[in-house]
């Protein structure tokens, strides 16, 4: 396992609020890795900060073999680059079809000439099938994005992750809505696809977290407060005061 | 849905089906377009039976180029969601870079036949000169600016009716998608430029005839001895070709990967952009070529109309131009083509003269006063009460399929 992304030392303050104070946290290739901690923690701003959407005070996020550093880049170079993410609320393209949402996430050229000339190739087709077997979407495929269930735009919101074929994926709250069946899907999902890649989970449900059974980070106040295996993280007192205990 | 019926999953991608057999509405509107023009051929004084007057032709033509910018300004608005209240500057741009061809060229072939009647004939620099008089005596002028240096040759010039506003949008669409500047900031931002342009080339000293305008634009030289009743069907042409074209054009973009891209941009920019798409890239991309469109709509707009001037692109045409699309259909582009004939006919018929004043006894209801009320509330009427405007009846035409 080779370091994928490393953060260190990365603050960030709104308005005079240290949403991430010196944080530094790293992951490997493959390995998945849940993120736990109280509201306010910074769990996502960290999320920002690793795709582009905010850029911190100070620190470095240095990303792959070459350690790019991922502050010079736009959100959509970074994606580029192999690091998708999955918002909190499901967003996906909701007046356009299944399969068009996955043919967008497929991992093709991204520029406005190339996707204008695109057509689908035999290959493409048979990928986007096969996403949406995977996401349990195949009926759907010709639907709207927009009537599809609460847990079916999250999973089709997985599904585009995978399209794009990332070496990092970021989840947030991936079973937030689900239904107890939903959830173990959703984990059989992230934990097929951690074998090959980084996946990074944002998660609150415990009895989720401990079905994915990875390391487990825990942030509180914008800095990594234990890391480890879940049971040492959970038996750490500092972590039982302010998220667990409460 | 039957739920015994197990769907085979594993099958093969659906056969891809031609694009005009995914868009019928294409084939449809080809076909109309098609039939509306032999129809005006066969009426006109020009080529046929002489029912329908010259100066219909030239409106109905100048209708269809309008029709070519809404479906500009629907790609721009309906569907990559950049509300733009500049396209008209794009348009009026288009305009003065043909006029001035137009007005050169013409002016050029009345001098030399005067200076020629004379026994020494004139020297280049002699035409020229009275060419710069005849044309800019009216701004108290007689010499030639500089950017009329080649409005004696019709190739520059028609480059000039692309490359002007395309360049225009690009460095302006650069500029301000940059900045990330979108939704109504953006739609203020384009207003003020049409605007700056419009009270820039009401300027005497601009070198575009300040409030003058450029006239005489319905006299094509070369073609001087040919009847406006001829002419005006040949530009009518000209226009129902380009509008078939843009609209084929913009059907393929639309339709599709691209599509589906601007589709998204337009409901959410920031997923898209952690797709990996550059949102800014695309958005200057459909910026310049609705730019570019509209730049050569209103180059076959402005010769049947006859005259340009700098009023032609202020801010109001474009704010009309969003209100076409709005009532006729967002996101559709028959439904822009159908805003535009609507309601520009609609205007020029109240507005002309055509419709009756109402008397009421106590009030006598003057349409010329009345149609702007009108159209405000009419455009009130299809934003609270029909979102997707006229276009969206035909939901219902095909909703009956299986």
């Amino acid at each position: 396992m080779t370091t994928l992304l490393e953060v260190s030392g990365v603050s960030v303050t709104f308005d005079g609020f240290r949403a991430i104070n010196n944080l530094s946290i790293a992951i490997g290739e493959p390995e998945l890795r849940a993120v736990i901690g109280p509201n306010g923690a910074g769990k996502t701003t960290f999320m920002d900060i690793v795709t582009g959407k905010t850029r911190p005070d100070e620190g470095k996020v240095l990303w792959g073999e070459r350690s790019v550093d991922l502050l010079k880049y736009s959100e959509s170079q970074i994606a580029k680059m192999g690091i998708g993410r999955k918002f909190q609320k499901p967003t996906v393209f909701e007046d356009q079809s299944v399969r068009d949402n996955l043919a967008m996430a497929l991992k093709n050229k991204r520029g406005p000439f190339s996707v204008l000339m695109w057509q689908a190739s035999a290959q493409d087709e048979a990928r986007i099938v096969e996403l949406a077997e995977e996401v349990g979407l195949s009926e759907r495929l010709e639907d709207s994005a927009g009537i599809l269930s609460h847990g079916q735009k999250q999973w089709l919101e997985i599904g585009m992750l995978l399209a794009q074929d990332p070496r990092l994926l970021l989840v947030d709250e991936p079973a937030a809505g689900m239904t107890p069946g939903e959830r173990e899907h959703t984990t059989d999902l992230l934990k097929r696809a951690a074998r090959t890649r980084a996946v990074m989970v944002i998660e609150h449900d415990m009895e989720f977290i401990r079905r994915l059974d990875c390391r487990v980070t825990c942030l509180h106040e914008g800095s990594v407060l234990a890391e480890g295996s879940l049971d040492h993280v959970t038996r750490n007192q500092q972590v039982i005061d302010v998220y667990l205990g409460r | 849905m039957s739920l015994d019926i197990p769907r085979n999953t594993a099958a093969p991608a659906p056969s891809r089906r031609s694009f005009l057999h995914e868009n019928p509405s294409v084939l449809w509107f080809m076909g109309l377009l098609g039939v509306f023009t032999v129809a005006v051929t066969v009426l006109s004084e020009g080529f046929g039976l002489g029912l329908i007057s010259t100066n219909l032709v030239k409106v109905l033509g100048m209708t269809l180029c309008l029709c070519l910018i809404a479906i500009a300004m629907d790609v721009v608005w309906g569907y990559c969601g950049i509300l733009s209240l500049g396209h008209f500057a794009f348009f009026g741009l288009g305009g003065y870079a043909i006029g001035m061809w137009l007005m050169y060229a013409r002016t050029e072939i009345v001098i030399r036949d005067s200076l020629g009647r004379g026994t020494i004939p004139p020297t280049e620099l002699e035409v020229s000169e009275a060419v710069a008089a005849q044309i800019f005596g009216v701004v108290g002028s007689s010499e030639l600016p500089l950017i009329w240096t080649f409005a004696g040759s019709l190739p520059f010039q028609l480059a000039m009716v692309v490359l002007v506003p395309g360049v225009l949008a690009l460095v302006f669409g650069w500029l301000a998608f940059r900045s990330r500047v979108t939704g109504v900031y953006l739609s203020i931002l384009t207003q003020a430029m049409t605007l700056a342009l419009s009270l820039y080339l009401f300027q005497n000293d601009t070198g575009l005839r300040g409030n003058n305008g450029l006239s005489g634009l319905q006299n094509i030289p070369g073609f001087l001895h040919v009847p406006q009743s001829v002419l005006s069907v040949w530009f009518f042409w000209a226009s129902a070709f380009m509008l078939g074209a843009g609209y084929l054009l913009f059907a393929w973009v639309v339709s599709g990967k691209f599509g589906s891209v601007i589709r998204a941009i337009r409901d959410n920019e920031a997923r898209v952009r952690f797709l990996g798409y550059n949102v800014e890239g695309y958005k200057l991309f459909v910026f310049t070529v609705t730019a570019v469109i509209s730049g050569i709509a209103g180059a076959l707009y402005y010769p049947q109309a006859g005259i340009i001037n700098p009023a032609e692109i202020a801010p109001i045409a474009s704010i009309y131009l969003a209100v076409w699309v709005a009532i006729g259909g967002r996101g559709r582009l028959y439904g822009a083509v159908i805003g535009a004939a609507f309601v520009s006919l609609l205007s020029s018929w109240l507005t002309g003269g055509g419709a009756p004043n109402i008397d009421l006894g106590f009030y006598r209801i003057v349409w010329t006063d009345w149609w702007l009320v009108l159209l405000g509330l009419g455009f009130v009427a299809v934003t609270l009460f029909f979102p997707k405007g006229i276009g969206g009846l035909f939901d219902y035409l095909v909703r009956k399929k299986p």
